[in-house]
């Protein structure tokens, strides 16, 4: 009889550190976005490559360094230590924030490309109906982009589930506390365990597929319509 | 009576924009222009939405804008609305929401939601999407809204230029009766002088960023016949005599004379009417013709003639009103006409526009 115990904590840990992440990343990303697609300075172009940085470099890097930013004899760490009363390196909060980085242009991008897409007309006819900049947004710029904002928070969700190198760096392998779905994987592989690997792979593919299949099909609502109209007609 | 104190400056357009204006908004003040002569500049600074505009924006007690105190109102804290030329109704939300959206953020409740529905004409849309409605559908919702928002002032930048005739006709007649009934004050923007002829009582004339003109609606239309930039016309407000007699004429009153017009530019029941008349459509006699087809003719006197080249554009009065008629140099020399002469304008009935 095999214990899959282990592995129901792997996924409550991933579906808990995907989710704080995404939530953190929609309240941190999104006036990042906004400021992005709004800035006209040269330095546009900086920041934008900065936020892209994840896409392009092995998450190996971005463990890397965040390792050493947390250990404990670091400023963060010690500030953290002092703060929070635990060591940041290889806890949740870690995995957390690494995911955080290591997601955000999932976040960033949809958000500011749904921005910079956004006519100004309409918060010109809000802004002249009385509605100040904190309305405007949560009642023109939030519905209209509702979709990009669904795009954003999946594929951020999505992305952190599938993370691998910079949780293993930065999180270590602690069961209930940084052992993930992606490194419970691993080690199953590597315990040549390949009937819960698999459980594991394919149940990653099919939940994925199902994710983002549900973010394609909210995104075609216009798509969805007109095929009903002309059914009726 | 509502005062708008104006004196900016804007170097952000390639050309010179600068206007110091003192305007007095008692009924509806229309600013005409070419494109590319800062009306929209004008409107979307008064309103806030315009950032670039330097100098001072006072509207009654309450400074707007000023750059001596950097003093610069949000266009949500100025209680002013903006219909614009795209109606821009929210697209996530239906005719109604779009409404309420106006009436939430309404400081006051002095009007009455059901009113300005029944007023506006648009009771049977409040359910649909705005991209379900047509374009002079989605302009009356705008002016709703607008309207529901209880702006101390309505500003209305070239609100019908994406409207079909029709529909500009329905339109103009509903801003008549808004105007009448609220007794909002307005500025209407338009390059399109028949609309502000029908509207406006005050006329400001815009040319690259400075006012040429600004008075009386009629006034400076005749003014303007001598600039070139306009087709030239006598622009009229008459009572009306009899309304739509059993040939289809609607008879105006102009002293001892009348002038006749076609029913059917006469939409509504009214006992005073614009109208214009184009100077190239305009002839005159010097005697008196007894057998002509033509309806209208007036006898009036001569008070100026300004020649053109081949074009001759004769001022003439006829009981107090300017008209104004475009004849020949040959007609000029051939009727001998001269200042101070009584001649007879002609003109058709189908020639008196609306």
């Amino acid at each position: 009889m095999i214990d899959y115990s282990s592995d129901w904590q792997a996924l409550a840990t991933t579906v808990k550190m995907a989710g704080i992440t995404t939530l953190l990343l929609l309240l941190l990303g999104t006036p990042l976005a906004w400021y992005l697609a709004k800035m006209q300075s040269r330095m546009k172009v900086l920041l934008e490559a900065v936020v892209a940085l994840p896409l392009v470099l092995p998450p190996t890097v971005l463990g890397f360094y965040l390792l050493i930013a947390f250990a404990p004899n670091s400023l963060l760490g010690q500030w953290w230590q002092q703060v929070f009363g635990y060591q940041l390196a290889f806890s949740f909060s870690a995995i957390v924030i690494g995911s955080l980085l290591y997601s955000l242009p999932f976040v960033v991008q949809p958000l500011q490309k749904a921005f910079e897409q956004l006519p100004n007309n309409y918060l010109e006819a809000a802004a002249v109906l009385g509605a100040g900049p904190i309305d405007r947004f949560f009642h023109v710029v939030l519905p209209i982009t509702k979709a990009s904002f669904i795009t954003a928070a999946s594929l951020g969700f999505a992305h952190t589930v599938g993370e691998f190198g910079v949780v293993l760096m930065i999180g270590g392998n602690i069961p209930q506390e940084t052992r993930v779905l992606s490194i419970a994987l691993f080690d199953h592989v590597e315990a040549f365990n390949y009937q819960q690997a698999h459980m594991l792979a394919l149940g990653l593919i099919i939940a994925s597929t199902i994710l983002l299949s549900l973010v394609y099909l909210i995104n075609h609502p216009r798509r969805n319509q007109s095929r009903q109209s002309s059914g009726v007609n | 009576m509502p005062q708008l104190t104006i004196d900016i400056t804007n170097s952000h357009l390639g050309f010179d924009f600068a206007i110091n204006q003192s305007l007095n908004l008692q009924g509806i003040l229309g600013v005409f222009g070419h494109s590319g002569s800062g009306k929209t500049t004008l409107l979307n600074t008064i309103a806030g939405l315009n950032s670039t505009s330097a100098g001072q924006v006072l509207f009654n007690n309450s400074t707007w804008l000023d750059n001596t105190s950097n003093t610069f109102i949000q266009p949500e804290k100025r209680n002013v609305s903006l219909v614009f030329q795209d109606a821009r109704l929210f697209p996530h939300l239906n005719v109604i929401d779009n409404l309420k959206f106006a009436v939430k953020r309404c400081q006051s409740s002095q009007l009455k939601f059901d009113d300005i529905i029944e007023l506006t004409q648009i009771s049977h849309l409040l359910t649909k999407s705005p991209e379900e409605i047509s374009a002079g559908e989605k302009q009356r919702v705008a002016l709703a809204r607008a309207i529901l928002a209880e702006p101390q002032l309505l500003l209305l930048d070239e609100p019908l230029s994406a409207l079909d005739q029709t529909s500009k006709i329905a339109l103009i007649h509903l801003l008549k009766t808004v105007h009448q009934q609220l007794a909002l004050p307005m500025i209407y923007v338009s390059h399109n002088l028949d609309e502000i002829q029908q509207l406006a009582n005050q006329l400001l004339v815009l040319n690259q960023g400075k006012v040429t003109h600004l008075g009386d609606v009629h006034q400076i239309i005749h003014q303007l016949n001598h600039t070139g930039k306009i087709q030239q016309q006598t622009s009229l407000s008459l009572a009306v005599c009899v309304q739509d007699d059993s040939h289809g004429l609607t008879k105006l009153q102009l002293g001892d004379q009348y002038i006749y017009l076609l029913s059917e530019r006469v939409k509504q029941q009214t006992t005073q009417l614009r109208c214009y008349i184009f100077a190239n459509e305009i002839s005159l006699t010097t005697t008196e013709a007894n057998n002509s087809s033509i309806v209208n003719q007036l006898k009036a006197q001569i008070i100026d003639i300004t020649t053109n080249q081949h074009q001759v554009l004769v001022q003439l009065a006829c009981h107090g009103q300017n008209f104004f008629a475009s004849i020949s140099s040959y007609s000029l020399e051939k009727l001998a006409l001269a200042p101070k002469q009584w001649v007879f304008m002609q003109f058709k009935a189908s020639a008196v526009r609306t």
